[in-house]
């Protein structure tokens, strides 16, 4: 069934009138198609998800995160509210405009298949797909590329200046950053390229770097978040570029004062929220092509730790949105607040896996058969059941 | 002729040599590395000229007071930028001054393999500058926890880092109070509230987590949460000393951070407490000490020091062997450091494969500098070129340091930054190096390949030829 729904859609894809199946208010009947998108941000930290996506309808709430909480919904600087139960951080007000445009998809209580609250273990985890650390030495966002049909080298760009594990593997891909250095001229390009035939890896990391610096030719080049999202914008609007851009957000890690209005945690989010307004610009069209995948490695624990902070926890939130995603939902198992409720007593009971998002994503949005993502992704995976209509059937085309 | 063990023991074990060093070490490959493995007696100058970590400390409750004279009322609207800004403002010329110094250090110090175990065994104990209350304290930590210890026994080191002000501070254990300690029923008057930075109430374990994850017996070490809280809780009330307690002696003081360790009983919790199985007796900051102790000698810790250490200098996958081998040295010598890396030098495969590990970027500008006398970098054209390759000296993202794996550094920005670096680099040196295809063979003797030596030798100009020379495999390998 699920290879029917998949054939189906892309054979609407390919006829260019998808679009009129979709509830998209935006988009019309366009063209040309634009392959499919995908960004996908690695907060590195551990976001605290009750502070970005805070439940105040759970009647445990206010008095579970006493003394860190934004103030409730309808208060002066208060969160911004979703539905009954969940609401956005206050600083996520772009969030809250893509919520209304149905383009927002908060998941909430979900965490990678590792429970052990080390950064370094759940980053590996979270980065290689596995259900435990250093299990496997590639990424499955590396592993995806190869998976998908019609793979070729070059469908991944890594907006970082060394690979994260994510997309390290054998699927070639590229990395560029924003250099203050002057560009070197061609002919010695040319001739350190001829020495590099005989060190293969050095090799291929020049061959990719020659090419993504001709693509980001007209790229901004501030290493601000914000710069490195209208990066990854202008590579994925490019309709032979990149279809999958990854960039990653580090300072999550709030042990102390999270609260505070100039808080590590209130500016990261704002960055956040800043940072998702410019990929959107810089991806024009092709937005409605594409799926941000928003992840951290754990979420943060419930209650305030001695510090004003939060110490390491397990569930959390995550966020998909873009053009591409069935929004205006909060997908949440929701385990509840209450002392009995809490993971060992002190954490967000996970109820979703991780893995079930993104193999939903990979499926529905990049036409990856189950097959190939149960094999080649998320080996040993089949008891996480991929979510599914997170994404919008009809979407891989452009709006006007 | 320059043998291999000549190169190897200058660029896998060093920062690689200028030519005249390659030949006195041809003589003597293993004899060269082998004596610099002893205890320093007098600190460079680069290092012993930056502040100490008293006036690290002093520096902050400057910054402190200057910035609540500014900011009476800590209201939104007066706050223009974050605290944590203002604060990094204040003290980035010190993170700048320190970063300049470790490089010259380096680039001049005729111990470089001593430097490089500096080097590891800093990371090893990461204080990140990233963290922004912590930008200023890692150069002086890493003077007074690491750089006595690095051939002596791993105790005194675990020992030193730990109770240190920058660990302390970084890992935010001076704010951790026992739950059950005087503190937490009664805090006093003076922490109150300052620009909504609370007073700490109670736990935190940041630091006692780290200590076993990332310090002792790693994450496969056989612990669990239980523990972590409970050691966590043993470590509560090891503080850095106040101003107004130390201010009056700093006029004395030789600078060694440690002095600044202060054990608070009252935020102490109190009670024994059980870590890994062992139950610990309440004893003031000796109940801590003793967990220490235990963890150095703990046979987990062993191996994954051992681990660390082959993987730094040998290859990104050390085999069970060689990591077995360094881990029953470092048993049977009660953790020392200096027999430990003694052994590691002893290996065949550390000298087999001259090209097994690819250079981190603060390696890489060392070795380019100390090799070719060049270029002359000022700190901020250090630090903008250390950045543009991802790696700014004291600023890793996280406790757990940087990457020692190829795949880490080897991206194609990665490769393409030093490109950019290297031409630029190579128009300098062209003043002062002609003939960049007999330089090469001078510093690699006979591990250069033909087919890089053909490619230098055929350069259209000087400059072009050490641009080749910097970017080749030889030189970004050691």
């Amino acid at each position: 069934m699920n290879m029917a729904k998949i054939n189906r859609r892309t054979l609407l894809t390919t006829v260019g009138v998808a679009a009129a199946a979709s509830p998209l208010p935006r988009l019309v009947f366009a063209s040309p198609v634009i392959e499919r998108r995908l960004v996908v941000i690695v907060q590195r930290g551990g976001m605290d998800g009750l502070a970005a996506l805070p439940a105040y309808g759970d009647p445990h709430f206010e008095a579970a995160r006493a003394g860190i909480a934004a103030p409730p919904p309808g208060s002066t600087g208060g969160a911004l509210a979703l539905d009954t139960l969940f609401a956005l951080h206050p600083s996520l007000t772009e969030f809250a405009t893509l919520y209304r445009e149905q383009s927002l998809l908060p998941i909430h209580a979900t965490c990678v298949a590792y429970h052990g609250r080390s950064h370094f273990d759940a980053q590996n985890v979270l980065d290689n797909g596995a259900a435990v650390p250093y299990l496997l030495k590639s990424g499955w966002l590396n592993r995806a590329l190869s998976a998908l049909p019609n793979s070729r080298d070059d469908l991944g760009i890594a907006i970082a200046q060394t690979m994260p594990v994510i997309m390290r593997g054998d699927a070639v891909i590229t990395s560029w950053y924003p250099s203050i250095l002057p560009p070197p001229d061609t002919d010695t390009i040319a001739r350190i390229a001829a020495m590099y035939t005989r060190d293969p890896k050095l090799d291929a990391a020049l061959a990719r770097a020659r090419s993504a610096h001709e693509m980001a030719a007209d790229v901004d080049a501030g290493a601000q978040f914000v710069n490195l999202m209208a990066a990854a914008g202008v590579f994925l609007a490019k309709p032979q570029g990149p279809r999958v851009a990854l960039i990653e957000s580090t300072g999550w890690d709030t042990h102390a004062n999270q609260a505070a209005t100039y808080g590590a945690l209130t500016r990261n989010l704002r960055e956040l929220n800043g940072g998702v307004a410019s990929l959107r610009e810089a991806l024009g069209s092709a937005w409605a092509a594409t799926v941000v995948l928003i992840m951290t490695e754990f979420g943060r624990t419930v209650a305030m730790n001695g510090t004003a902070g939060t110490d390491h926890g397990t569930g959390g939130a995550a966020f998909l949105l873009g053009g591409a995603v069935a929004g205006g939902r909060v997908l949440a198992d929701w385990p509840g607040l209450r002392p009995n409720d809490l993971y060992e007593g002190r954490d967000l009971r996970p109820t979703t896996d991780l893995r079930a998002v993104v193999k939903g994503v990979l499926a529905e949005h990049l036409g990856i058969p189950d097959a190939h993502i149960e094999r080649l992704v998320f080996p040993d995976s089949a008891d996480v059941k991929p979510s599914r209509d997170l994404i919008h059937s009809g979407s891989a085309t452009t709006s006007t | 002729m320059i043998t291999q063990d000549a190169v190897v023991a200058a660029n896998r074990f060093g920062f690689g040599e200028p030519p005249d060093e390659m030949r006195e070490i041809t003589q003597d490959p293993r004899g060269w590395v082998k004596q610099q493995i002893v205890a320093e007696q007098t600190l460079p100058a680069p290092l012993a000229a930056l502040p100490s970590t008293i006036d690290d400390q002093l520096a902050f409750f400057r910054w402190l007071r200057d910035y609540r004279k500014e900011v009476q009322s800590p209201t939104d609207a007066a706050m223009s930028g974050s605290v944590e800004q203002s604060y990094v403002k204040a003290l980035y010329p010190r993170y700048q001054t320190a970063v300049k110094a470790r490089f010259d250090t380096a680039v001049a110090t005729p111990t470089p393999v001593f430097e490089r175990l500096v080097h590891f065994w800093s990371n090893h104990f990461t204080v990140s500058g990233a963290k922004p209350i912590a930008i200023a304290l890692p150069p002086s930590f890493e003077r007074d926890a690491i750089r006595p210890y690095v051939t002596g026994k791993f105790a005194d080191m675990l020992l030193a880092a730990a109770k240190h002000p920058a660990m302390l501070i970084y890992l935010d254990n001076t704010q951790s109070i026992g739950p059950h300690s005087q503190w937490a029923k009664n805090p006093p008057k003076r922490r109150q509230q300052f620009a909504g930075i609370q007073a700490p109430r109670g736990l935190n374990e940041n630091l006692a987590r780290e200590i076993l994850e990332l310090h002792t017996v790693g994450v496969h070490g056989s612990y669990d949460q239980a523990d972590v809280t409970r050691f966590a809780n043993i470590i509560t009330g090891w503080q850095v000393l106040t101003p107004r307690q130390f201010g009056r002696f700093a006029a004395r003081w030789a600078g060694i951070g440690n002095d600044l360790f202060y054990f608070n009983a009252a935020a102490h919790e109190p009670g024994d407490h059980s870590v890994m199985g062992k139950t610990y007796k309440a004893d003031g900051v000796q109940q801590g000490e003793a967990v220490l102790h235990d963890l150095a000698q703990h046979p987990a810790t062993a191996s994954f020091l051992a681990t660390k250490l082959a993987r730094h200098f040998i290859a990104d996958e050390p085999t069970d062997a060689v990591v077995s081998h360094l881990a029953t040295v470092f048993r049977n010598t009660d953790g020392d450091l200096g027999a430990v890396t003694r052994a590691l030098i002893d290996i065949p495969e550390a000298w087999s494969q001259p090209r097994a590990k690819l250079k981190q970027p603060e390696e890489y500008l060392i070795s380019a500098v100390r090799t070719l006398g060049g270029p002359p970098l000022h700190d901020r054209q250090l630090l903008a070129s250390l950045n543009a390759m991802g790696q700014r000296p004291y600023m890793p993202s996280g406790p757990d340091g940087w990457s020692d794996q190829q795949d880490y550094w080897l991206s194609p920005d990665g490769v393409w930054q030093r490109i950019e670096w290297a031409q630029l680099a190579g128009r300098v040196l062209a003043a002062t190096i002609n003939q960049p295809d007999v330089y090469a063979e001078a510093l690699f003797g006979t591990t250069l390949s033909a087919h890089t030596r053909s490619a230098i030798g055929h350069a259209e100009s000087p400059a072009q030829g050490l641009a080749l020379l910097l970017t080749s495999p030889e030189f970004m390998r050691r």
